[in-house]
């Protein structure tokens, strides 16, 4: 399983191929690259399926361009490099695909932002991705001393070389001192995590600092917490696998009252389990920005969404949580919306978008019932995104492990994400940011998705 | 067996968190005594932790606003419970801020000591954060394992000198030798020395002076010049100099001539002994 996760997405293009009409363009190139597994290779693509990205960034971007490489690293160690029309997006997956992040930094935070994406004439008339996948550890190096490269930088550059696989990273420094760093690139299609954050039904806005705040009462030798809540109450504390570790392990617990969160909406009581580390990736990142953290959520095994959004930039981490099989059987109420959950899974797998739209619009208005605040939220329901949200379950690429569907007899467990290619699909540039939720939650959804695999 | 205690004044939280981290740095778990005007953390010597041993009582009223305790009996109204010291530490490093800290012992999946820490916050009610420490409850026939060690009836007391200055020296010799003789006379003269077959380094302290001692009937024929000496571990000796961070009033040290070293410092009302075993 390790091995198949290991090969990369473009494999599981390939695989994905018959059913993925869309995408067939694209994967045939991304087996160019792949078949090899030659780095060498690259540079004997023809010029026609390399796009060209060019942008640059003053000192202080470079700090923020820094930080959001050193969040990204203590997700996985590679990186995506993701131009689109709307900006720089770097992606994240970690390797057993529990954990993503991306960081979007639009075109108004560069200097200089050119892209261009040459039309692809073989299939259809669809713009195509720069797909560009480089390691962490030659990027994070570029980036080390942050306070330094701010004082020191005045301009920095990122653009790709036409004709071979390099992304070269510019410093021009101050005397006239220039560092050029040459990163040779894989060609490989960048995931996404499928995850809609307008079907969760519980959303709590919250300033980085008080999330800080939160976390440092916490060990850094703990792995993993959990958020509970009710309308009433959040609670985050330590989670303790076993009975046994609680004579060994600190138990912390830290409730909070909902007036201070700067937004609070619970839908459905819940306790949601995910890692620290991730999230601590995410607050050094936020430290920054004044801007405030939005964590989207839904039931235990569902992923959880942390998201900053502001002028200069847009961070999402989506990480999975444990799903805790027997608590969510016996409490009646949950089971019965898990059920409903389940079965618009099912539906959005058959990809009738016409139907389903209704049937969802119903569904997160009921779940929305008992928002405390109504608000500018409310718009992110509206039926162009609904209808993005359908689109690529078509083409869905679905990787997950398989511990996470078939050891039920496990008390809880990680569900893995789902991850989509970011689709080269035109209609996609216009929301390239909606992400898309399904969660491997039951042995049918896997059986009825066509494209699923289980490893 | 019941305890709770409350701390108000942030002045006392800083210091009992000054406290509680110096014995988290000098001892990965340790023995907390309660009684109903003192606490003790206390560190008996066990070959597990080479020898060393460590005895820290402070009074309760100096740090405590509300203090109630129930022993196991009313003829033994104490309380004993093993208990990591680093985890204590935590809980209340991040309470620095706190309008109250209450601890108190509480049985929840087992014995826990359990630190309620009341936070100011944006919004009208506070942010409350518990911290659950598991402890082991000692039993009264164990008791005898954690008696007050007496004073050893040393060769010679001496004042130490300023400890951020011998943190250093040991620091540095530290790099080149795994043990220091630690050596001092009647005179106020203290050296610390180390020797390895390439290099010999002594560095030399003056006039620190001796403590009176009430008894010295041992030292009072001994020659002023002469010097006791002890060879300890260079480690132990600079996890209790680099550890501490009570801020001592007084700090002396006494040496029982190729025995033990038996370090005080005083604080107000915190006292905190540390027995290095030396080395044969």
């Amino acid at each position: 399983m390790a091995g198949s996760l290991g090969v990369g997405p473009a494999r599981k293009e390939r695989e994905a191929q018959g059913a993925s009409e869309h995408a067939r363009g694209v994967v045939a190139r991304a087996e160019e690259v792949f078949l090899g597994r030659d780095p060498g290779l690259c540079s004997e693509i023809p010029d026609r399926t390399l796009e060209k990205m060019n942008c640059e960034m003053g000192g202080h971007q470079v700090k923020v361009f820094g930080r959001a490489i050193h969040a990204l690293a203590r997700i996985s160690e590679e990186l995506w490099l993701d131009p689109t029309e709307r900006g720089l997006a770097l992606r994240s997956v970690n390797s057993c695909r529990s954990a993503y992040a991306s960081v979007l930094f639009p075109t108004s935070f560069f200097q200089l932002y050119q892209w261009s994406a040459t039309l692809q004439i073989c299939d259809s008339n669809m713009p195509l991705h720069l797909k560009c996948k480089l390691g962490m550890k030659s990027v994070l190096p570029i980036f080390r001393c942050l306070n330094i490269l701010e004082r020191n930088v005045e301009k920095c550059s990122i653009f790709t070389s036409a004709n071979t696989c390099r992304v070269i990273f510019q410093l021009f420094c101050k005397h006239g001192i220039i560092k050029t760093h040459n990163l040779s690139f894989q060609e490989s299609e960048p995931l996404q995590a499928v995850f809609a954050k307008n079907m969760c039904p519980n959303i709590l806005k919250v300033q980085s600092r008080l999330l800080a705040d939160i976390m440092i009462h916490f060990p850094l030798s703990q792995e993993e917490i959990t958020l509970a809540v009710t309308p009433m109450k959040v609670c985050f504390k330590s989670y303790i696998e076993d009975e046994i570790d609680f004579a060994k392990c600190m138990y912390t617990e830290m409730h909070l009252d909902p007036d201070e969160f700067d937004y609070f909406q619970i839908g459905v009581d819940t306790e949601v389990t995910f890692c620290l580390k991730e999230l601590r990736g995410l607050l050094a990142f936020s430290e920054a920005t004044i801007a405030p953290v939005s964590i989207y959520f839904d039931l235990s095994g569902k992923p959880v969404a942390f998201s900053i959004d502001e002028m200069v930039l847009e961070a999402t981490f989506v990480l999975a949580t444990l799903a805790d099989v027997q608590s969510s059987r016996s409490s009646p109420s949950s089971l019965c919306l898990s059920q409903r959950l389940k079965r618009s899974d099912l539906m959005k797998s058959k990809a009738d978008a016409g139907d389903d739209l209704t049937n969802t619009e119903k569904e997160s208005s009921t779940v929305r019932a008992a928002s405390k605040r109504p608000s500018r939220h409310e718009r992110q329901l509206d039926a162009t995104e609904l209808e993005s949200f359908y689109v690529p379950a078509v083409k869905r690429l679905d990787t997950h492990i398989a511990e996470a569907t078939e050891n039920y007899q496990v008390y809880s467990k990680f569900c893995s994400l789902f991850f989509g290619a970011v689709s080269p699909k035109q209609h996609d540039f216009n929301h390239p940011w909606i992400n898309l939720a399904t969660v491997s939650d039951s042995e049918e959804d896997v059986s009825n998705g066509p494209l699923s695999q289980v490893f | 067996m019941r305890f709770r205690a409350k701390i108000v004044d942030l002045g006392c939280l800083n210091h009992f968190t000054r406290v509680s981290n110096t014995i988290s740095k000098l001892a990965k778990t340790c023995t907390l005594r309660l009684s109903p005007d003192k606490l003790y953390f206390i560190l008996s010597d066990k070959v597990a932790n080479g020898g060393v041993s460590m005895w820290c009582e402070l009074g309760q009223g100096n740090f405590f606003d509300e203090f109630q305790m129930e022993g196991v009996a009313a003829d033994h109204n104490e309380i004993y419970l093993e208990l990591t010291p680093e985890n204590l530490s935590r809980a209340l490093k991040t309470a620095q801020n706190a309008k109250t800290v209450k601890i108190k012992l509480t049985n929840k999946h087992c014995p826990c000591l359990t630190v309620a820490v009341e936070l100011p916050s944006l919004s009208s009610s506070s942010r409350i954060v518990t911290h659950d420490i598991p402890v082991g409850v000692i039993p009264r026939k164990l008791w005898t394992d954690f008696r007050e060690p007496t004073v050893p009836d040393f060769d010679v007391s001496i004042y130490l000198p300023v400890l951020k200055t011998m943190k250093s020296v040991v620091e540095r010799m530290k790099n080149i030798s795994n043990h220091v003789v630690i050596e001092a006379n009647l005179k106020g003269e203290m050296n610390l020395k180390i020797e390895t077959d390439l290099v010999c380094i002594t560095t030399h302290f003056k006039d620190l002076g001796n403590p009176l001692w009430a008894s010295e009937d041992a030292s009072q024929d001994r020659d002023s010049e002469n010097m006791a000496e002890a060879r300890i571990d260079i480690k132990k000796l600079l996890q209790f100099l680099a550890g501490q961070q009570v801020n001592p009033t007084k700090a002396l040290c006494n040496i029982v001539h190729n025995r033990i070293v038996h370090f005080i410092l005083l604080h107000e009302d915190v006292s905190l002994q540390y027995f290095i075993p030396a080395l044969s």
